[in-house]
């Protein structure tokens, strides 16, 4: 490193040093010299070798001190030199300890700076699915009717006319049958004619056949209607169907439900409405509407400027029902509705083309995970 | 139906503006779909629910405007009717005659002489085109003109052209032929009924006129009719003809009888006026389904029943007089009132003591649609108005329930979508070609659609696997190409005629199993892949085993599998003595998996690898319940596992499972597993040799297992293998 320690190769005696006086230049200077090295230390191997230079046990300047300067000197300075060589050797490793801290620490940020995850980098992910989105809907609108005491039943989507229709006081030739258009199946001769049922209202029949009064439920399922397919057209769509019927049901209690049901689906604000309509299975009937949510009814385009989204039908059930099912109509009342579960999901989530629900795109099925 | 504003208040008082119209009358059940102007005023667009016919005219529209604040409607003016004075043409009753009384309820008959026929006056083509009806002439557009005041269709015949002036209303003969106003021949059948002369038949009723005795510019006389034709009758003609018209749509929801002759005087009145000419006298009116009006009765104890809330007296009485219910208010007697209550369980005494009112109602002839009390509640309650009713919710009597089935779906479908599934739905109306393609071999009757709109849609499928291979095509078309789906769904199919819907799961997925990223390299999926996600899901259930396929059909010769359920089998049988057995009931295999053959990916134009699956869900879910209901706690050792690993040398064709039998045979219990864990197939192996890596890991219960012991282990292992499948260890 450096030659200015050279005076530490000579003894006290060569350097004219007789006095305790006499000797503090010297170590100052060698102090001073240390300085010098212990400010050009950049890395490890540079420490390494200014440890070495100093501290080394054979040639180590602080070894050549105590060689050259302690052990020959006399006896009247051997106390202060060797008072001088301690604080010198104490202050050397104190640097010495310091500069390697000083080291380490600066490794480890370099270390940590090469190693720093970029948080913009994508994670490594399990693939997840996602259900359907008729399927939460479904899910959701059962939640709803279930806290209500509903429950849940299905049925099948092959029928027979009479359960699709004349049952539903839906004779043959009821201008009704029009809205409905039907598949029909092919049947070997003799057998029953079956259909691929046009609402999931068929399995009221069933239902009420099977048990009496009260009876509140909700059917689930899929209907069919020869319609041809576009944005709003599908050979296939979804419904839920439901059915109350008790000997003290009013319609009062219909539309508490319905609001019940359009505030917990659509939100706490939104209004309803019930405009009386026309079906040939309920009367009262009813065109259940809900406040505009996209505009909150002050008018806009998804509502057509009038404030209001038609939802659903519904209505109290047409005693003529009760005879198909040998209900007492004297003596029992109830409702009925029929919940559009693709239209409710287009509505709800601006869905503007109902074969997106059927094409299963897995870019539009991601959206709902 | 549209409605012009100006044309109602000829009718009523109109003291609301367009726009309070359309909300008033949307609230009463009349949707006012639009609102528009037109050069003869403001127009209504309605939308009519089919059970409103007597709205099909301005003046019974107007009833409801009226009613909306109470009022009663103005009469018709009618012209007083000539009298015959000496000398006058002959009475036409002869000539008119019904020969069908069932399809033809009234019929009536004016002659108007000498018109002049020519184009109509400004006022009337204005309010015809505003109302989308093409002006056509003076006489056609009378009898328009009418039908859209007063609702009742009508029709206008050249005398001239009705051959001997005799009509005879009666069914049309088998194969009978006409020529319609539209110009085209129509072939009729005896369901029809038609208006004929004394030659042929000259219009079909209440659908439209024959070409024959149209109005023309030479026309001097003209009858006119206005009848009543049964609404079935009328709907079945008009759908068999495909033929709709203003008057068939009228007459198949059920015209006012009482209007017809009205009507009749109305537009014989109009037509002088337009084309002048003049009336004859005798009219003929032939009213054979003269029926007296039906008595009805609304009771506030039915209304209470129906609605859960009170109207009051007045309001009820102002709404029917106005809808021309002639309502008239009595008591009922306490005894009456006992009776009419006894059937009524929620009835109250505070109930009771408002509920005695009764109304005694007459049927307008214009409604017909109304024939019970509760049609009566439904017109109170809706023009006093369905917001004045308090929501109310019930106090359940029953616990909810969800379905059987619920919550194995729920864990089935979680599973899946863990597993990295997309679920989806698909409408079950398939290619039948297509759907051959996947038959399940137990399905022999498929459901055909006998009507379907498209040969891709003509069969409800037989299997999911169809739609699902059509699902993977859309998004690999559409650069989609790493993706796994399933679809919880029904297969359908007509055994002997009796409609089967099965519960199926469909699962299907192709490309990569993993993509490469950062962290990671890409893979294909792989039957591997497929067989592992069908393990876990079978894991809900119990537990898939794996047999080969005898026969593929969709699947790839060398990549597929049949899997079965441990209890899919066997049905448990409740016997009387309270015992219960288990039968064995055909087999236990409820689904398939596979690699999709070449040929059938080829038929979708799938271009890289598919792997399809189904299983049976009915017996899925009843295996869960099992598996749910039997499973128990397994004490986990308090003692160290040992792993041995064992490089074995197999003949070429010997399985796994083989090889587990064999390390099962040396009967250890203390095998805790048995895996595989590497497999070589190469060079360094004999020829009709390959090498298989298993790993088996013991573990007693008991205590630690000494080297000693596992020794021993290794040993009777190694001797069973060697025994049973000629195996040895590799030696390199």
């Amino acid at each position: 490193m450096t030659d200015a320690t050279d005076i530490t190769r000579q003894t006290l005696a060569a350097l004219g040093v007789s006095t305790a006086a006499d000797l503090a230049p010297h170590f100052a200077a060698v102090r001073a010299e240390f300085e010098r090295d212990a400010a050009t230390i950049t890395d490890d191997a540079t420490w390494k070798s200014l440890r070495d230079l100093w501290m080394g046990r054979k040639s180590g300047v602080l070894t050549r001190i105590t060689d050259n300067w302690l052990k020959p000197s006399p006896p009247e300075l051997k106390r202060v030199v060797g008072q001088e060589l301690n604080q010198l050797r104490a202050h050397v490793e104190q640097r010495l300890d310091a500069l390697q801290q000083t080291l380490a620490a600066a490794a480890e940020s370099q270390t940590l700076a090469r190693d720093r995850v970029d948080l913009s980098l994508p994670s490594v992910q399990r693939p997840l699915g996602s259900p359907h989105l008729l399927r939460q809907t479904f899910a959701e609108i059962e939640r709803i009717f279930l806290s209500l005491g509903f429950r849940v039943v299905e049925g099948p989507e092959i029928e027979t006319p009479y359960y699709n229709f004349e049952a539903l006081n839906i004779p043959e030739h009821h201008p009704a049958r029009d809205t409905m258009d039907t598949f029909y199946l092919a049947m070997p001769p003799g057998a029953e004619p079956r259909l691929l049922r046009t609402h999931t209202s068929p399995v009221q029949v069933h239902t009420m056949e099977s048990q009496q009064p009260p009876v509140r439920i909700i059917v689930p399922g899929k209907v069919y209607r020869r319609d041809n397919p576009d944005a709003t057209h599908s050979y296939a769509f979804h419904q839920v169907e439901g059915l109350a019927v008790d000997t003290d049901v009013t319609f009062c209690e219909f539309k508490g439900t319905v609001e019940h049901f359009v505030r917990e689906f659509l939100g706490p604000t939104i209004k309803t409405r019930l405009r009386p309509s026309y079906f040939p299975f309920t009367e009262p009937s009813v065109e259940v509407d809900a406040s505009c949510f996209a505009c909150g009814g002050s008018g806009c385009r998804l509502c057509k400027n009038s404030g209001w989204i038609e939802l659903f039908g519904a209505g109290m059930v047409d005693p003529a029902v009760y005879g198909f099912v040998n209900y007492d109509p004297e003596r029992v009342s109830g409702y009925a509705f029929g919940l559009g579960v693709d239209r409710l999901s287009q509505l709800k989530y601006g869905i503007d083309d109902v074969q997106l629900f059927f094409q299963n795109d897995v870019r539009f099925l991601r959206q709902f995970s | 139906m549209k409605v012009l504003y100006q044309w109602l208040a000829e009718f009523v008082d109109l003291t609301l503006t367009p726009e309070e119209l359309r909300d008033r009358l949307s609230a009463a059940g009349i949707a006012i779909e639009a609102l528009a102007d037109t050069p003869a005023g403001p127009l209504l667009d309605a939308e009519l629910t089919i059970n409103r016919p007597d709205c099909l005219g301005h003046y019974g529209f107007a009833r409801e405007v009226a009613a909306l604040e109470r009022r009663l409607l103005r009469p018709i003016k009618l012209a007083p009717e000539p009298r015959a004075t000496a000398g006058a043409p002959s009475d036409l009753s002869a000539r008119v005659e019904i020969d069908s009384p069932e399809l033809c309820g009234r019929y009536t008959a004016r002659i108007v002489k000498g018109v002049k026929v020519q184009p109509s006056p400004p006022w009337l083509r204005q309010r015809l085109e505003a109302l989308g009806q093409a002006s056509i002439n003076n006489i056609v557009d009378a009898t328009n003109y009418v039908m859209l005041e007063l609702g009742q269709p009508l029709h206008a015949f050249d005398l001239a052209r009705v051959v001997d002036r005799r009509i005879v209303v009666r069914r049309a003969r088998a194969g009978e032929k006409m020529r319609t106003l539209d110009g085209l021949e129509r072939v009729l059948s005896p369901e029809m009924c038609v208006i004929a002369d004394a030659a042929h038949a000259v219009a079909i009723a209440g659908v439209m006129g024959g070409a024959e005795s149209e109005i023309s510019s030479a026309t001097q006389d003209v009858l006119l009719e206005s009848a009543w034709f049964e609404p079935i009758s009328i709907r079945r003609t008009s759908k068999h003809l495909n033929l709709r018209t203003e008057a068939s749509v009228r007459f198949e929801r059920g015209a006012d009888p009482e209007m017809a002759d009205a009507a009749s005087r109305r537009c014989a009145a109009l037509l002088v006026e337009l084309a002048g000419g003049e009336i004859l006298p005798g009219a003929v009116d032939l009213y054979p389904g003269h029926r007296e009006p039906e008595r009805l009765a609304l009771s506030r104890a039915g209304f209470l029943r129906v609605m859960g809330a009170d109207v009051p007296d007045g309001e009820i009485e102002a709404i029917l007089n106005a809808l021309g219910f002639l309502p008239l208010r009595l008591e009922l007697t306490a005894h009456e009132l006992t009776v009419a209550l006894t059937a009524n369980i929620g009835a109250t005494p505070e109930f009771a003591r408002h509920s005695r009112a009764v109304w005694a109602c007459t049927q307008p002839s214009w409604r017909q649609d109304v024939t019970r009390e509760v049609d009566l509640i439904e017109e109170v309650a809706r023009h006093f108005g369905l917001d004045k009713f308090p929501p109310r919710l019930h106090g359940s009597r029953q616990p909810a329930a969800r379905l059987p089935h619920a919550e194995a779906e729920d864990r089935l479908r979680g599973r899946l979508i863990g597993l990295g599934y997309h679920e989806i739905v698909s409408i079950p109306l398939v290619n039948a070609e297509e759907d051959a393609l996947f038959r399940p071999s137990d399905v022999i009757d498929p459901a055909v659609i006998t009507n379907p709109l498209a040969a891709d849609a003509s069969l409800l499928r037989s299997t999911g696997l169809v739609s699902m291979a059509h699902a993977l095509a859309w998004n690999i078309n559409r650069g989609q190409r790493n993706v796994r789906l399933f679809e919880i769904g029904r297969a359908y199919s007509m055994p002997d005629g009796a409609p089967l819907e099965r519960r199926i799961i469909t699962m299907g997925a192709t490309g990569l199993a993993r993509e490469k990223g950062v962290a990671e390299s890409a893979r294909e999926y792989e039957f591997a892949d497929l067989k592992g996600d069908l393990d876990q899901i079978g894991q809900l259930a119990g537990g898939f085993t794996w047999r080969e396929i005898e026969r593929s059909s969709w699947q790839h010769a060398a990549q597929a599998g049949r899997v079965s359920l441990p209890n899919a089998g066997t049905r448990r049988i409740d016997l009387p003595d309270g015992n219960r057995v288990v039968r064995t009931v055909g087999t236990n295999v409820v689904g398939e998996a596979g690699k999709l053959a070449q040929r059938v990916a080829d038929q979708f134009k799938l271009r890289q690898d598919v792997f399809l699956a189904e299983f049976d869900l009915d017996r899925f879910y009843s295996d869960y319940q099992q598996a749910r209901a039997t499973r128990r706690y397994q004490p986990i050792s308090r003692f160290p596992a040992v792993e041995r690993d064992f490089a074995l040398v197999l003949s070429d064709g010997t399985t796994f499972a083989a090889v587990r039998e064999a390390i099962q045979s040396a009967g250890i219990p203390e095998i805790a597993a048995i895996e595989a864990v590497d497999l070589y197939r190469g060079k360094q192996m004999p020829p009709g040799k390959f090498s298989l890596l298993v790993r088996v890991t013991f573990q007693s219960q008991h205590a630690t297992l000494t080297e000693a012991q596992v020794n021993d282990f290794s040993a009777r292992i190694l001797e069973k293998l060697a025994q049973q499948l000629d195996a040895s260890l590799r030696t390199s």
